[in-house]
């Protein structure tokens, strides 16, 4: 009997490891499988509701959203492209990649025509590839400098617009408060490349030329990188860049020990929420031609093909995406978290529900945006992250950008 | 004779769930990253096929790799080495009797039971020039005026990392030897002590070679887990800055969820793994010919 019961163990032991993971509801209903990224703390709940909503008005619909916080959200996605499992529909900042493993259908397929008009054009030009729009903006961030008031006043600096005004503004703040950092600069892995791209616009130069060729170690972007390695060793920014990250100079401008950064719309709220209070003002980035550039920041809704999807599954697609983006939905979406919206409608709403948003809407509309539809831009990403952190170590600009350079247009 | 075939079947039977378990968890997951190793990979996953042994010319071409190997020796010595020594130490402290023995044993359990990652961050708010807990006691006790910058340098940060990776690993050393000094029979020390040999003489003819086996067993299962260990460096530097405080785990890691080089990173995972291979043979065949002796 032992012996018997000893066998049925392990056999249903065997059995149930091979059970694990094949898990198929047949209710007659289309499954919509969406992965989406975790902007921040609200952003479970807020798709909690949109589910629930989604389905009570679209029977026929099984809408399953995975939230993925930013940290796994890559190593989730692509071990289900490894495991042939991709999600109907992923929201998430690169779409190059996937195009180029041809993952993608194009938006046209599955984005109504009224859903489809409501976009930003300068938004949809960032995600096309040979002509195709291949994924659709889901929301925008926008950067500008913040400076501390008080901290101004008291050095008796003005908001500087210029780079020599700003290495003026910063000598003056040091020589007022040693223990200041007047500049907050963050070039680690988190985001190393945006601070490569303030500079380089700001001195006129970019990751690319017109023609959409790498122009990595042009003499204006060494330049750039040159004038801000240069901040930091004269000892006018926060003490160590490589491992400070834009969240650490967010606190530390909060408290005041940080005078100047940039940094995106949503500071204010990071600050109180962090239980800081600060007399900030919010300026253009200070830049060495006349004209100031920000950055834009980008992301995306995308739809990945399936082999035997019908007419009607696809229908379901376009669906979902009519109903997230319906004006209220779409601009209490955007509000949820402190971000910009990527439709003009949205952008209308939100302007007249908060008159200092305004302003950002304009800023994002003219923002430069980093060359994310090139399929190099991961390598371009880590690399000038690299480069900021080896020129930190003493290494020179401009050999270090040839190499780069060299490494990614061959 | 059905009894017979059931009786030697049986033990097989036991250890099927075992041995099962043992395939998923660990022989697919090591032919799946030498089946990366050698493929094509693309950015966003697709093994696109067999590549042969490009993914590790690239790996070894790379000046970074160099750079990250040395690191990881670096650390996985500094650590396995001074937790070792302090590890038993502490063993040799806390198994003397005193009041409060008990209690001392709970403390030296904590940073053993407390996350990698909780204790990383612990550490980095400590020594953070700004406002880490270390510059506001020594400006509370008037040591210093100004704070200072515990980090000025990659090779202060990594230092920083190894005392991390020190302070959470002496306890397993300290529990293994405790383990062993406590199996060791007090009559051993009588006679010694009766023939006259000082402390010295009882440590290093008694204690350490009938705690050898223990310390052995703990030092090669330490070189496994502190080579292998990503929390710290992780939390505390990412490996910045440009690679500096990188180990083949946060170096690989980077490489494929940042850079995405899946192919490449499963080669410097495949190198990593034949380098623990190497040392855990040495401790195997060590260990079997004491065995034939």
């Amino acid at each position: 009997m032992k012996k018997f019961l000893a066998m049925v163990l392990a056999v249903v032991m065997m059995l149930g490891l091979v059970a694990c993971g094949d898990k198929k509801t047949d209710d007659g209903k289309i499954t919509l499988d969406v992965i989406a990224a975790e902007y921040g703390l609200k952003t479970k709940e807020w798709w909690q509701g949109f589910e629930k909503d989604f389905e009570a008005a679209n029977e026929g619909i099984d809408l399953v959203v995975d939230v993925v916080s930013w940290n796994d959200i890559y190593t989730v996605v692509s071990t289900r492209i490894g495991n042939n499992n991709a999600p109907d529909i992923l929201n998430i900042d690169v779409f190059a990649d996937y195009q180029a493993d041809d993952l993608l259908l194009p938006a046209k397929d599955y984005v109504s025509d009224e859903t489809y008009a409501k976009f930003y054009q300068s938004f949809l030009d960032q995600s096309v590839v040979d002509g195709e729009v291949w994924a659709i903006p889901d929301l925008a961030s926008a950067r500008a400098m913040y400076y501390n008031k008080d901290i101004l006043d008291a050095a008796g600096v003005e908001v500087p617009t210029t780079w020599d005004e700003l290495k003026a503004a910063c000598e003056k703040i040091k020589a007022y408060d040693a223990n200041i950092y007047p500049w907050g600069v963050d070039m680690t892995q988190d985001e190393g490349q945006a601070c490569f791209a303030y500079y380089i616009w700001n001195n006129g130069g970019d990751f690319t030329d017109a023609q959409g060729n790498w122009t990595l170690n042009s003499e204006k972007n060494v330049e750039a990188i040159e004038f801000i390695i240069g901040m930091v060793k004269d000892g006018y920014t926060n003490s160590d860049p490589a491992t400070e990250t834009r969240y650490i100079n967010q606190d530390m401008f909060g408290t005041g020990k940080v005078a100047m950064m940039i940094g995106p719309n949503s500071i204010p709220t990071y600050i109180a929420d962090a239980g800081n209070t600060v007399n900030y003002g919010v300026a253009s980035i200070p830049t060495n031609t006349g004209v100031s550039v920000s950055q834009g920041v980008m992301d995306r809704f995308m739809c990945f093909k399936k082999d035997g999807r019908t007419d009607e599954e696809l229908a379901a697609v376009t669906t979902f995406f009519d109903f997230f983006y319906e004006d209220e939905r779409y601009s209490d979406w955007v509000i949820m978290e402190g971000f910009l919206p990527a439709t003009s409608a949205g952008g209308e709403i939100m302007a007249a529900a908060d008159p200092s948003a305004a302003a950002w809407i304009d800023i994002v509309g003219s923002s430069k945006f980093y060359p994310t539809a090139k399929a190099e831009w991961a390598d371009v990403k880590q690399g000038v992250i690299d480069v900021q952190q080896k020129a930190l170590q003493g290494g020179n600009v401009k050999e270090l950008l040839d190499n780069l350079q060299k490494e990614i247009a061959g | 004779m059905k009894k017979r075939t059931l009786r030697k079947t049986e033990p097989y039977m036991w250890i099927a769930p075992s041995i099962v378990l043992m395939a998923i968890f660990i022989v697919i997951p090591i032919f799946s990253v030498f089946r990366t190793a050698f493929s094509e990979v693309s950015k966003s996953g697709l093994i696109k096929g067999f590549n042969g042994v490009d993914n590790f010319v690239k790996v070894l071409s790379n000046p970074d790799f160099a750079l990250v190997l040395k690191n990881t020796l670096v650390w996985t010595i500094f650590v396995v080495v001074l937790s070792t020594v302090l590890g038993f130490i502490l063993a040799l402290l806390l198994n003397n009797n005193f009041r409060g023995r008990k209690i001392a044993r709970a403390i030296v359990v904590f940073p053993w039971a407390t996350t990698l990652v909780v204790q990383a961050s612990i550490w980095t708010f400590i020594i953070n020039t700004d406002f880490g807990t270390l510059n506001t006691l020594l400006r509370t006790l008037g040591i210093i005026e100004q704070n200072i910058n515990w980090t000025p340098t990659p090779e202060a940060w990594f230092a920083w990392e190894i005392a991390c990776g020190i302070f959470v690993t002496i306890p397993f050393v300290c529990f293994t030897a405790l383990s062993g000094l406590q199996g060791i029979d007090s009559s051993y020390y009588e006679a010694a002590t009766v023939d006259g040999a000082n402390y010295w003489q009882k440590l290093f003819h008694i204690t350490i070679p009938l705690v050898k086996p223990s310390l052995t067993v703990a030092t090669v299962l330490n070189i496994i887990y502190v080579f292998n260990s990503f929390p710290i460096i992780w939390t505390m530097t990412k490996g910045a800055p440009a690679h500096k405080t990188d180990t083949l785990v946060t170096y690989l890691y980077t490489l494929a969820f940042y850079n995405g080089k899946r192919g490449e990173a499963a080669a410097v995972s495949v190198i990593g793994f034949l380098i623990l291979l190497a040392c855990a043979s040495v401790y195997m065949v060590s260990t079997l010919k004491k065995g034939d002796e």
